[in-house]
């Protein structure tokens, strides 16, 4: 067994990794003395793809699809999964992204047995009509719970302010109206086309063995045949923004908003496209973080709290920043970042600033490799991007000012603000 | 070798004096070393607001850090050393936190002692607010107050933890525990700088204190804290009073709140009038757990997988308070059928329907979470407070022992203890409302 090892010496990590004939890869990063163990099984497959192209045959499947097959994977001919997990007192838990679908279980003890569980439940679905159904009910009410939640609504609004086209706006659960569409032969079709093990990556976190890991693994993986060629289809998405403000109302108190930049011309693979995060994430600090003076502006004329809080993504075909919490005035927030942008042309951005804050933001993401569940999530968010997690301490120890002030100018660009507000009805 | 699952994140009391105790976690795992400080206080109307407010002036500055922006300066110069505080309840105990994590001096490529950096800038945030004629800063106060009356009205906006929080509030409105931990509206519109500061001066004095160190530290840094803290002014410390009385339900509470939703919350609030130091408490732990504490519970199987009535349906416990709470979300028209599933659970386990799928999954989810704890700093530092609150002060393998050996027979004696009180249930607005 070809087993690779690499050192992480900065932050004293380590990742094995070995790659089965079948193209899947598998990963370990040992937690020594930790007593939960993490293990995930992930499709490079997500609600955006909704369309897809298999030997030349074009096939568009219900919104929210890849989120129901999730649901649908957990029962098997012998009943549910999760009460097979639950037996060996671990939990079990899936999660469905816009590019991906992972499935995960957390425990103890007894690892053998619950990795074998989820090496064969992914492997092996078993859906039937009358579960699919009954499924209906309760991703229903899941899609139901959503529509309540002001944080949610406002950031898929955001999206649609941002985007035309990109099935990225579309929420990942679909609508009640979409899931009544789907049936047993779509889930089929979709789980065919990107449920091949090269498609998918299996990682295990804590204090594991990985020779014997990497083993099960490759008793487990029975696939040989070559994958299909499958072409994810997308619409083409102006590089405009689609509408700059969206407004919603729900039963709240205080109005909930979310702004943002979408961003354009950027790399969606490789180390260029943990630059560019990185870069945004600290011009974002920068800008608005609480150490800034917009941040003291802000918050003393009573337009933020403390639920402010800002981020970015950037994947496949989209990227964008996003910020926002409560606020009685969301368009008065806006004016002050667009003057700030502004001025930040004529002024330009501080070095010192950026070398503080680039200290702050390595110092919490060593942080958060104190957590098993972090580590493997953050490991899956960078995974499909073919880079792994901790080349992030090189991206900190790289980065350069000029850099910085080049992603700047391309992603804070006014023209690309779009707001998004939910208010009390 | 030490069988112990805690052996390699041992709690050590080092110090107790003048009503504060010190205490060290010493493990080796983290990448990072943590400082919490507790206050502990009763719960009660008149002091509720003012401790819920005091974290949230002290965090806007102190002598040496008089801004948010100072502050953060330096916390970013820290290497991202995170600091917060805020106030939460445990039973009819409120706890103002203060609580500063940072990473451990291998990994800062530098020589600076960051745990004695941390702690100063934690004391003296604590300790050294910044002033005005002898009271707190009156814009600092007016705005602070401004944004906890949005966090109290807020609350309403995730309707999920609203319905949990409000029923059971409305159980114990005659309660202290039905005081919110964020205080109220009223009560804030009295507090200005100078009563405040009065009320923080007695704080600082009066409270208990509880200081947790945790992460790879050496003896002589935890002398320097020590040290600091005996040199703290200090009074007489008040009493924390324990209410474990036995409450007796005479009629069921039906409370429904309207608002214009989609989904239904409905939430069931129970007494258990069982406490952590009562041998029944381990029996209730697994009895919570086969009911609904997880995916193998009666819940989930039930509300959620049999009937497809819920994405989630699960049971609580307020363990330092005898009550129970289950919540779940659903479909507004199936709000009868809902509780008559919900309640048919509880009969089953009464009548001694209990799986040795769920018997056994309860124990070992129970155990998976116990075991799982030592994987976090604040978690294993939230285990230990709380044993000190319930005083318990049990050792996690003991827990396991004593939750092991709970016997379906004791499950269905506890269920017998177990009785409703309360019934609430978030709704959409009448036509016309």
């Amino acid at each position: 067994m070809d087993i690779k090892t690499i050192n992480y010496s900065k932050i004293d990590e380590v990742v094995h990794c070995y790659e089965h004939k079948s193209g899947l890869k598998a990963f370990v990063i040992p937690k020594k003395g930790y007593s939960k163990k993490y293990a995930t099984f992930a499709t490079h497959y997500g609600s955006i793809n909704n369309e897809f192209t298999i030997d030349g045959e074009n096939t568009r499947v219900p919104d929210g699809i890849a989120h129901f097959l999730e649901h649908k994977l957990f029962e098997q001919k012998d009943g549910s999964v999760m009460d097979k997990f639950s037996k060996l007192g671990s939990s079990p838990n899936a999660y469905t992204s816009f590019s991906q679908t992972v499935y995960l279980f957390s425990c103890t003890d007894r690892f053998d047995e619950n990795f074998d569980l989820l090496l064969d439940y992914v492997q092996n679905p078993y859906i039937t009509e009358e579960s699919v159904e009954k499924e209906k009910g309760i991703i229903g009410q899941e899609i139901r719970m959503y529509d309540d939640n002001a944080n949610w609504k406002v950031f898929f609004n955001l999206l649609d302010a941002f985007y035309e086209k990109n099935p990225v706006k579309i929420d990942i659960a679909g609508s009640i109206e979409s899931i009544s569409k789907i049936n047993k032969d779509f889930l089929y079709k979709c789980y065919n086309t990107f449920y091949h093990p090269s498609n998918m990556v299996i990682l295990v976190v804590g204090d594991v063995d990985h020779k014997e890991v990497f083993s099960k693994v490759e008793k487990a993986i029975n696939v040989t045949d070559k994958q299909p060629d499958i072409k994810r289809v997308f619409p083409d998405e102006p590089l405009s923004i689609n509408k700059d403000y969206v407004e919603y109302k729900l039963a709240i108190a205080m109005p909930v908003f979310q702004m943002g930049f979408k961003d354009s011309g950027f790399t969606t693979k490789g180390i260029e496209c943990l630059n560019r995060e990185i870069a945004v994430k600290i011009l974002l600090e920068m800008i608005l973080g609480r150490s800034s003076n917009l941040y003291t502006k802000l918050y003393n004329e009573g337009l933020i709290n403390n639920t402010f809080d800002f981020d970015y993504s950037i994947e496949e075909n989209y990227a964008f920043s996003a910020f926002g919490g409560e606020s009685k005035d969301p368009l008065k927030v806006k004016e002050f970042i667009v003057d700030e942008i502004k001025d930040l042309y004529n002024r330009g951005i501080s070095k010192d600033d950026f070398e503080r804050i680039k200290k702050s933001m390595r110092g919490r993401f060593i942080k958060q490799l104190n957590s098993v569940e972090r580590v493997s999530h953050m490991f899956m968010s960078v995974y499909f991007k073919h880079v792994n997690l901790f080349d992030y301490i090189e991206v900190y120890d790289n980065i350069s000012f000029e850099y910085l002030e080049n992603v700047f100018n391309e992603h804070f660009v006014v023209d690309n603000l779009a707001l998004s507000v939910v208010k009390p009805i | 070798m030490n069988n112990e699952i805690f052996s390699d994140s041992h709690l050590e009391e080092v110090a107790s004096f003048k009503g504060i105790k010190l205490f060290w976690i010493k493990t080796q795992k983290f990448k990072t070393n943590s400082i919490n400080i507790f206050f502990h206080d009763n719960l009660s109307r008149d002091r509720a607001s003012k401790n819920a407010l005091l974290p949230a002036v002290l965090r806007r500055g102190s002598k040496e850090f008089p801004s948010i922006r100072d502050i953060s300066n330096y916390l970013e110069e820290l290497y991202g050393t995170s600091f917060d505080c805020g106030v939460t309840k445990k039973g009819e105990n409120q706890i103002i936190q203060f609580y500063i994590e940072y990473i451990s001096d291998k990994y800062a490529n530098s020589d600076v002692d960051l745990t004695k950096k941390a702690f100063d800038f934690l004391i003296k945030i604590i300790t050294e607010p910044l002033l005005e004629n002898g009271a707190f800063i009156d814009e600092y106060v007016k705005q602070e107050i401004k944004k906890l009356s949005e966090l109290i009205s807020s609350r309403v906006n995730d309707k999920m933890h609203y319905a949990v929080e409000r029923c059971l509030e409305e159980m114990c409105s005659e309660e202290p525990f039905g005081i919110y931990d964020y205080g109220n509206l009223e009560d804030l519109k009295s507090i200005n700088k100078d009563n405040l500061f009065e009320h923080y001066i007695e704080f600082i004095e009066t409270l208990p204190m509880y200081v947790f160190i945790s992460g790879d530290l050496k003896p002589n840094q935890i002398e320097y804290i020590k040290d600091s803290l005996i040199k703290l002014k200090r009074g007489k410390e008040i009493e924390i009073l324990k209410n474990e009385k036995e409450t007796v339900v005479n009629n069921v509470k039906d409370i429904i709140e309207r608002f214009d939703v989609s989904q239904g919350k409905l939430s069931l609030g129970f007494r258990t009038n069982i406490y952590p130091k009562q041998e029944d408490y381990y029996k209730l732990l697994v009895y919570n757990s086969v009911l609904g504490g997880g995916i193998h519970s009666k819940l989930f199987q039930n509300v959620r997988e049999k009937e497809g009535l819920a994405y989630y349906a699960f049971s609580r416990l307020e363990k330092f308070k005898g009550l129970m709470v289950i919540s779940s979300g659903i479909e507004i028209l199936n709000r009868d059928r809902a509780i008559d599933v919900i309640k048919n659970q509880l009969d089953e386990i009464k009548r001694g329907n209990i799986t040795d799928y769920e018997y056994d999954a309860a124990i070992k989810s129970i155990e998976t979470g116990i075991k799982s704890l030592k994987d976090s700093q604040l978690q294993l530092v939230d285990f230990y407070l709380s044993q000190f609150i319930a005083t318990t002060n049990d050792k996690p393998d003991a827990i396991i022992e004593k939750v092991k050996s709970v016997s379906k027979e004791d499950i269905i004696e506890i269920a017998s203890k177990i009785i409703l009180d309360t019934v609430y249930f978030i709704t959409n607005k009448e036509k016309g409302e």
